[in-house]
């Protein structure tokens, strides 16, 4: 049994459709990553998956159980977090505040302390910049706090909009280690990512999203070979 | 000298209170974006309340808060969750069902006081009531500097339950980041009963102050609830200090007028009207956000 699944998921924005019959599913201690073009879906089916949009039609499968329209807080408390895209960190609240409210679920408050000393050792930045509030940090140090909120909440899965997107390639790399050290603490991915290249080199199998619609899937070195997946997103034209 | 001691004197008391009425509607508007008009309401059965324990249990004003304050808090709770929370989710602006639920429940709330109290002008006389003291030369009433102490001291223990405990960082969370707050684990239901409770209860505790300083009607709290929208609109609602700050400009700007313009003080609603207007033109964002453009520079490195 998968630790997360989704079966024939339709979401919709008011009346506008965005997901056709989404299916995917990752099992522990994977890393998947669901890679597409602009406006493909994939915040929207992070969001439909972790409680922030409820679908219209099918199925979201957290521990064999049909969580589909459950809000958000309940999935956290259930070890499934979000760490949205755009980071959605409080701006006026201190970078401390930020990290401790992740911590705010029943199940992640009483390891608040052990958390935090986690997060910082992982993220030495953030020590320093703790008494400022969140809205002055720069690009790259709000993304590791956005990472640090989510693993406040201790996850047992972790989904991850874009955490990358705007950084100097010294940061994206920083990103990625972070991202192998969090796997290698037990912690299953899912990740939606830009970077297509960095993104099949770290996970396991891969999705591949179009206009709200899976088209293709399978092992990432398989995916890494497909002449389509190369010339749209890896920009490797193909002979 | 003493004149311009004795207006800032005046707009600082007046502030304090200015400021408890309107965080209770700020903390509703930040967390639900839903603007309480029935605000008034609660503010004035505040006012009929304290007139209940004082006239029944000869209970004094100030002491009353201490049941007027988690009597209201329940009150609010229990609206919340019996009609508030059926409202369909409003996005960034307040929907036209939850204003027309909330006017339609201020006319309850109206006409259940003059079913009660019926429509005569009620008024609480204490021996305090007509003593002045004097602070270097500034008089002033000893129920106003009663007023002042309550309000800065409610204040103070918000800003501390905002900023120290869960429930009061939760309530800043959803305030300024809903979706946030959600995947974060904030049961946000559950926090907007609990902001909704603070407010009602907050309306209250400025109808009790109230009620020490002017006379009342079922219809008292009009103007003060355009008053405490200019104070939202000029001091943001995500900190106490904030809407504080607006409370004492309003208060400064409205005794001023009074004494050193011919303006009758008949036209103080005109005043906050047109300020609320002037600051939305100008400044859109506030007060603090206008402190936080000229900060900013020093952070960014
Ligand atoms: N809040 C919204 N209201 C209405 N439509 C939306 C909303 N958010 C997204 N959409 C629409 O849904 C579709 C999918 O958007 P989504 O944000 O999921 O794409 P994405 O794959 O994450 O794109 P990007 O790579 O740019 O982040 C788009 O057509 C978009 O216009
Ligand atoms: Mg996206």
């Amino acid at each position: 049994m998968s630790l997360l699944a989704a079966e024939g998921i339709h979401s919709f924005y008011g009346d506008v459709q965005a997901l056709w019959d989404v299916s995917f599913e990752v099992d522990a201690g994977e890393i998947v990553t669901l890679i597409g073009a602009n406006g493909a879906g994939k915040s929207t089916l992070l969001k439909t998956v972790a409680g922030l949009l409820a679908p219209r039609r099918g199925r979201v499968v957290l521990d064999g159980r049909d969580v589909a329209g459950e809000p958000a807080y309940r999935l956290v408390e259930r070890g499934l977090v979000l760490i949205p895209e755009a980071r959605q960190l409080w701006p006026t609240m201190t970078v401390r505040e930020n990290l401790e409210m992740g911590a705010y679920s029943r199940a992640a408050r009483p390891e608040r302390a052990k958390s935090l000393e986690r997060v910082l050792a992982m993220f030495p930045v953030l020590e320093k910049r703790a008494r400022q509030n969140a809205g002055t940090l720069s690009g790259g140090e709000q993304q590791m706090c956005a990472i640090g909120r989510g693993l406040m909440a201790r996850p047992r899965i972790l989904l991850l909009d874009e955490p990358a997107l705007g950084l100097a390639p010294k940061l994206v790399r920083e990103v990625f280690a972070a991202l192998k050290e969090i796997r290698a603490a037990g912690v299953t991915l899912l990740l939606v990512e830009q970077n297509v290249p960095h993104a099949l080199a770290l996970a396991d199998r891969a999705y591949v999203l179009e206009s709200g619609r899976v088209t293709r899937t399978g092992p990432c070195t398989e995916l890494s070979r497909d002449p389509r997946v190369r010339e749209e997103f890896l920009g490797i034209a193909s002979i | 000298m003493s004149k311009i001691l004795g207006v800032l004197a005046d707009s600082l008391l007046a502030g304090g209170l200015y400021a408890t009425m309107a965080y209770g509607l700020a903390v509703i508007y930040g967390v639900m974006r839903i603007i309480n008009l029935a605000h008034a309401g609660f503010l004035m059965l505040g006012a009929y309340a304290t007139l209940f324990l004082f006239t029944r249990f000869h209970i004094d004003p100030f002491v009353s808060l201490a049941v007027v304050l988690p009597a209201f808090f329940l009150i609010g709770v229990a609206l919340y969750l019996a009609v508030v929370r059926r409202l369909p989710r409003s996005g960034a602006t307040p929907s036209m069902e939850s204003l027309l639920l909330l006017f339609g429940l201020w006319l309850v709330l109206q006409n259940l006081a003059y079913a009660i109290w019926g429509g005569d002008t009620q008024s609480i006389l204490t021996g305090y009531t007509m003593k002045s003291i004097s602070f270097g030369g500034v008089r002033v009433g000893v129920p106003l500097v009663l007023v002042f102490a309550a309000s800065a001291m409610s204040l103070l223990v918000l800003t501390l339950f905002l900023k120290r405990t869960y429930v009061g960082k939760a309530i800043r969370a959803v305030t300024a980041n809903r979706d946030a707050a959600l995947i974060s684990g904030v049961n946000a239901d559950r926090i907007s009963a609990t902001a909704f409770g603070l407010g009602t209860a907050f309306a209250a505790m400025a109808g009790t102050l109230m009620s020490t300083l002017y006379a009342f009607t079922p219809d008292f709290g009009r103007s003060f609830l355009l008053k405490a929208f200019c104070i939202i609109v000029l001091g943001g609602m995500e900190s106490a200090a904030g809407v504080a700050l607006g409370a004492f400009v309003l208060a400064l700007l409205e005794n001023v007028m009074g004494a050193y313009t011919p303006i009758p003080t008949t036209f103080q609603d005109a005043i906050s009207f047109s300020l609320l207007v002037i600051v939305l033109v100008l400044l859109p964002q506030g007060l603090p956000r206008l402190f936080t453009r000229i900060s900013r520079p020093a952070h960014t490195r």
